[in-house]
């Protein structure tokens, strides 16, 4: 069943350049695709067009069948819900601790403080991070704290994960192992999505794969059958 | 593997309508405020010394308005309070005769802006002076040492309050002039005056206060406004996981009140203080004008407008920098 899904999309920037031209892409719901290409191939455009940050120029960007560029401000933040993010600079809050950085998405969808702690745990278990929660991102390695951006980013129990360059920090181990958590959330269902430059680490993974050159879908190869 | 199963499975149950608005619980919203309060006092408390700088920066922006406000309603009440009192004291010479008395008693029977007006003798004059000084013996015996009266007849005239300033100078000139009057007091000089100031405190008041608030304004703009720079990766990380922008706005509107609210009392207290200064010299002052002023200072409702102020101060500030900062007209 098509659960993302790209229409003719183009981006255009204001400077004139397109970060996108006119592409059309259908991903399939639980399955883990990667996109890739070079520096400025379009792959963190296209991601920003998923979570809501951009609008496309033209084209539409559907999403479980309701076009997300047409959410209004009131609507959008409740469609982020429903993703988990994660970004290669990590994005935590040096001011909080690492179960505080995890629990922030509990919080703004005002659970409460035992549903919070449970879930948090969990997540933390999750990337093998469990002795980890009072410790603030200072104080970890930077595997560690990538592995709380994506303990963060699947707390919420998300739909769809969309990670841009979440392995770029990251020695081949480490690399393997985030990826890894990637396939056990998309095997529980999660639609995950994958930029990435790394060639070597991509074709390992078995899955499909989009290359992006200049803004344009130019390369569509599909993963082994599961 | 197991905890993100269970996770999973429960959370099947929770995702009907995906991404539209749902009306969150009573109870989790408070809790939300009571999140976001408890968090802004700790903010506030990590940097006592600052806050304390930005309260006294609006305590003093609200203070002056304040004060000015006090002054003009008190000296409108004072005024009000005396205004029966405006008129003349007319004092004839030492040992006039009666004639002369009956005479100028006839000139104020017909002067058109006289209201009314009463004789008091020398012998009345007298008998008044002994009994405001029945406390103190000196005085007593000195009065008693003295062989005549030593004081003359005079008229207390109430003047008509609709007669210009210059009117009452021209008649109390006229009135001076008669033969058997040694001096004409106008009591309504200094009230006059008084009221003179007061228009003008009202005038120039308004342009001072307005500037003032606007400064107390810009004061919680820039501070909420570095609070919001200082929080910025915080608002990027929480506008990417779905906080609302009711939730974006809310810490900064709590601050806003905080620093409104702090501003607020740190404004009675540096009334307070002023008041507590200038209340003796005041008193004295208004006591030589033979009153007995009832001033009045910090009633409960002067105390509760200065603080909804300096919070309606403090929330505009913060929705200023909102807006500047972070495009926030909207509600959300």
């Amino acid at each position: 069943m098509t659960y993302l899904q790209l229409q003719h999309v183009t981006q255009r920037f204001d400077n004139g350049s397109e970060g996108l031209s006119e592409v059309t892409v259908d991903i399939e719901q639980g399955s883990m695709v990667f996109l890739t290409g070079h520096s400025g191939a379009g792959k963190s455009t296209l991601l920003k067009l998923l979570i809501g940050a951009l609008v496309p120029t033209s084209g539409r960007v559907v999403v479980d069948g309701s076009d997300i560029s047409r959410l209004g401000p009131r609507a959008l933040p409740w469609y982020r819900r429903q993703l988990g993010i994660v970004l290669q600079d990590h994005n935590l809050l040096d001011d909080r601790s690492v179960f505080e950085n995890v629990a922030l998405p509990l919080r703004v969808t005002h659970l409460g403080t035992k549903e919070i702690g449970r879930r948090v745990r969990g997540a933390l278990a999750t990337v093998d991070l469990s002795d980890r929660g009072h410790l603030y991102p200072r104080h970890l390695s930077t595997g560690e704290q990538q592995r709380v951006g994506i303990a963060r980013a699947v707390v919420n129990r998300p739909k769809i994960i969309l990670a841009d360059e979440p392995t770029g920090n990251l020695d081949p181990y480490l690399s393997r192992q985030v990826m890894a958590l990637f396939h056990q959330f998309k095997d529980l269902g999660s639609t995950v999505l994958v930029a990435s430059h790394d060639i070597d680490l991509i074709k390992d993974q078995g899955c499909r794969i989009l290359h992006l050159s200049q803004g344009s879908l130019v390369q569509d190869t599909d993963g082994p059958k599961d | 593997m197991a905890a993100i199963k269970a996770n999973r499975e429960s959370s099947a149950q929770t995702r009907p309508n995906a991404w539209q608005p749902r009306r969150g619980r009573l109870r989790t919203w408070l809790a939300d405020h009571r999140r976001v309060a408890s968090e802004t006092s700790l903010f506030i408390s990590r940097r006592i010394v600052s806050s304390l700088l930005v309260w006294l920066m609006i305590g003093v922006a609200l203070a002056m308005p304040g004060l000015l406000w006090m002054l003009q309603s008190n000296v409108q009440s004072l005024s009000q309070q005396w205004q029966g009192s405006t008129g003349l004291t007319v004092y004839m010479a030492l040992g006039a005769s009666e004639q002369l008395i009956e005479e100028t008693a006839t000139a104020l029977e017909r002067e058109p802006a006289v209201t009314r007006f009463q004789l008091t003798t020398p012998q009345q004059a007298l008998d008044e002076l002994l009994a405001r000084s029945s406390e103190s013996d000196l005085l007593q015996q000195a009065i008693a040492e003295v062989e005549a009266n030593p004081l003359p007849a005079s008229f207390g005239v109430i003047l008509d309050s609709e007669q210009p300033y210059l009117a009452l100078e021209a008649l109390s000139r006229q009135l001076a002039s008669r033969s058997g009057v040694d001096e004409v007091v106008v009591e309504s000089t200094w009230l006059e005056r008084l009221r003179d100031l007061s228009r003008l405190a009202n005038r120039g008041g308004s342009a001072l206060i307005t500037m003032l608030l606007a400064a107390a304004v810009l004061v919680a703009f820039a501070t909420i406004r570095l609070a919001i720079d200082a929080r910025l990766a915080e608002i990027r990380v929480l506008a990417l996981i779905g906080a609302t922008r009711a939730q974006l706005r809310r810490p900064f509107l709590y601050l806003g009140s905080a620093f409104g609210l702090g501003g607020g009392m740190m404004a009675i207290v540096l009334m307070a203080v002023f008041l507590n200064q200038i209340e003796a010299p005041l008193e004295s002052l208004l006591v030589s004008y033979g009153s007995d002023p009832e001033l009045s200072a910090f009633t409960p409702q002067i105390i509760l407008l200065v603080l909804t102020a300096g919070w309606l101060l403090g929330i505009t500030g913060a929705l200023l920098a909102l807006i500047q900062r972070l495009g926030m007209k909207n509600s959300g």
